[in-house]
């Protein structure tokens, strides 16, 4: 298992080093001068060499990645241009409120996952098994955009139940459920694609498994039904396991258009907005957070995977 | 089975309408979503014949028309732009912006995967692992970050969502070929003094390739929502031209006071992903699965 966590661990460098390089010639490359381009024309030329000078720009790019790789790994990702904070201290609140988020969502995606793909494991020509795969499918098919508009259409604007954004009533104590109300639609917006997928993936596995020698030999045995199903589910868990952890990933990727849609203050709210504002540091360290972020969900995620099936442990 | 159970009639004989009728059923999950979306791009080609009114020209004396109102049967947009030409027109851009892409996407992912999968030790690790540093980003922060890099557009969203999805193509690809190096059909082909190159075109490409088509035919859905979603985020094409996701972004200040003027963009677009990906799904289970769901998960 050690072995395993290493060489994993190890294979994840040549990855993170690839999306730094990304995340740094994203910059790099930006066609033009992002000199003149930030002071505008009719600038001085002094200005504009002193600038070009405090960012360090005319030195070679190998420098330049150098020295902003020594920086991020400080936790150091230069300062917003328009905002003008230095890029961590607008990241770290940020994350907490895509963690909240985040979270939330993906305990829907669970749940609504795993009850729809049973469903329709069990039932696979019924009309709820048929039910379920069509719900599958428009739940995957459903853009969280779409979906965060329409709920709001729905909920907040014809029915007036469910706030339309923020995470807090401007006026009132705050408080837990007032969180937990302002979290519901949001929530089910950025939920949908991923639970959709979940659902699939826990359907073909489940019923694959239930199809398969183990449920006939436990049925030979005499078991009932919920013992077998229970064996089954047993069974059939890696594959959700996998998928679940690749879900979270989605989430991260959903949670641009919910959060900007919802005023969410989340990592996708702020990169929106820096995304209009062409905030070039602030982009860069916004993406290199949720990639870095990505691998790590994948790393746990395999290392879960090979502690409950040995058959990944060893390597090829 | 169930065909020859049913279609049986008393004497044995298959009756040539109940095996129609049994065919029919088997194919209405395909036929269905293919006449839909064959029907969407008779729309977006036809667009000029359509769309009743100007997409572009509007009048300030007619803004914010609810669906339903005389003349304009979806209602007019903040600029009394009329929004039913509008959602026409924009299906031009906007399938552009589905298709284009996985077209690109599926050559380019065919060729590295076929590379990676024929070449040596040394070519394969190297081509798999720079693509799973493209992988280490969500799909949609990688097509905004390069999208960023270029002047708004079409040409931005559909040479970002390329580099997005060649990847995910190569990765199957490259899958189908590590399946079928080591069969002799391909050493037979060897040794007879066929090249490389003739090899992978002649021998492995035709067996990687319908594998491909299924693929991608179900990622044209997603690359739907993605390019409509980098037009909403303002990185596609620029204003004044239709666009679905530009159109979502034109309406959303609206939202509260006309929501059922600003729902239609977000609408059309989950319908039109609803049908791509039943098409997809079914051409899938028709052409022949691929059964790699980890590749579908990745999308």
């Amino acid at each position: 298992m050690r072995r395993f966590l290493i060489r994993r661990l190890l294979l994840a460098v040549p990855t993170l080093v690839g999306v730094t390089l990304v995340v740094f010639a994203t910059v790099a490359l930006v066609p033009g001068d992002p000199v003149s381009a930030f002071l505008g024309p009719g600038a001085p030329p002094q200005a504009h060499q002193e600038l070009t000078d405090r960012l360090g720009l005319d030195r070679p790019l190998p420098v330049q990645y150098a020295d902003w790789l020594t920086h991020a790994l400080h936790g150091d990702l230069g300062t917003s241009i328009a905002g003008q904070r230095p890029v961590d201290q607008l990241l770290l609140p940020a994350m907490g409120q895509t963690l909240i988020l985040s979270a939330a969502a993906f305990t829907l995606v669970l749940v609504g996952g795993i009850v729809l793909g049973a469903v329709g494991a069990l039932r696979p020509r019924g009309p709820l098994g048929r039910v379920s795969g069509a719900l599958s499918t428009v739940s995957v098919s459903a853009p969280q955009y779409s979906v965060a508009l329409l709920l709001i259409a729905v909920f907040a604007v014809r029915l007036g139940c469910l706030p339309a954004g923020g995470t807090h009533d401007v006026f009132g104590d705050g408080g837990l459920p007032d969180l937990l109300r302002h979290l519901i639609l949001p929530a089910v917006a950025a939920a949908l694609v991923p639970l959709g997928l979940t659902a699939k993936v826990f359907r073909a596995a489940l019923g694959s498994v239930l199809a398969g020698d183990l449920a006939d030999s436990l049925r030979a045995r005499g078991l009932s039904r919920t013992a077998v199903l229970r064996h089954c589910v047993h069974n059939a868990s890696p594959a959700l396991l996998t998928i679940g952890g690749l879900q979270l990933a989605y989430l991260l990727e959903g949670v641009v258009f919910v959060e900007t849609l919802f005023a969410w203050p989340g990592l996708g709210h702020l990169l929106y907005d820096a995304l209009t504002a062409r905030d070039l540091p602030l982009i860069q360290g916004g993406v290199l957070v949720v990639a870095v972020a990505f691998v790590g969900v994948n790393i746990l995620v395999d290392t879960a995977h090979a502690w409950i099936d040995p058959r990944v442990r060893s390597p090829r | 089975m169930t065909v020859l159970r049913t279609g049986t009639s008393a004497r044995g004989r298959l009756p040539f309408r109940a095996l129609r009728a049994a065919a029919l059923r088997r194919d209405a999950g395909l036929l269905l979503p293919a006449a839909l979306a064959a029907l969407l791009l008779l729309v977006a080609v036809a667009a000029p014949l359509i769309a009743p009114y100007d997409p572009v020209a509007g009048s300030l004396r007619v803004r914010l028309l609810d669906p339903g109102s005389p003349g304009h049967l979806l209602g007019t947009d903040g600029q009394g732009r009329d929004v039913l030409s509008r959602l026409v027109w924009a299906a031009r851009p906007s399938l552009i912006g589905g298709f284009v892409p996985v077209a690109i996407a599926a050559t380019a992912g065919t060729a590295l995967g076929i590379a990676a999968g024929l070449g040596g030790r040394v070519t394969e690790q190297a081509l798999l692992r720079s693509l799973d540093v493209l992988y280490a980003f969500p799909g949609i922060l990688l097509a905004m970050t390069i999208a960023t890099l270029m002047p708004a557009g079409l040409g931005a969203t559909v040479l970002s969502l390329s580099v997005v999805l060649t990847p995910a193509v190569a990765r199957v690809a490259h899958t189908e070929v590590a399946r079928i190096r080591t069969a002799e059909y391909l050493e037979a082909a060897r040794v007879s003094g066929a090249g490389r190159t003739l090899v992978a075109v002649r021998q492995v490409l035709p067996v990687v390739a319908p594998v491909i088509l299924a693929y991608a035919s179900s990622l044209i859905g997603l690359s739907v929502v993605y390019a409509a979603g980098l037009s909403f985020l303002g990185l596609g094409v620029p204003p004044p031209t239709a666009e679905w996701g530009a159109m979502l972004d034109d309406l959303r200040p609206s939202l509260l006071t006309h929501p059922g003027v600003a729902v239609l963009p977000a609408l059309t677009i989950l319908i039109v992903s609803v049908v791509c990906n039943t098409l997809g799904e079914a051409l899938r289970r028709r052409i022949g699965d691929t059964g790699d769901l980890a590749a579908e998960a990745v999308r």
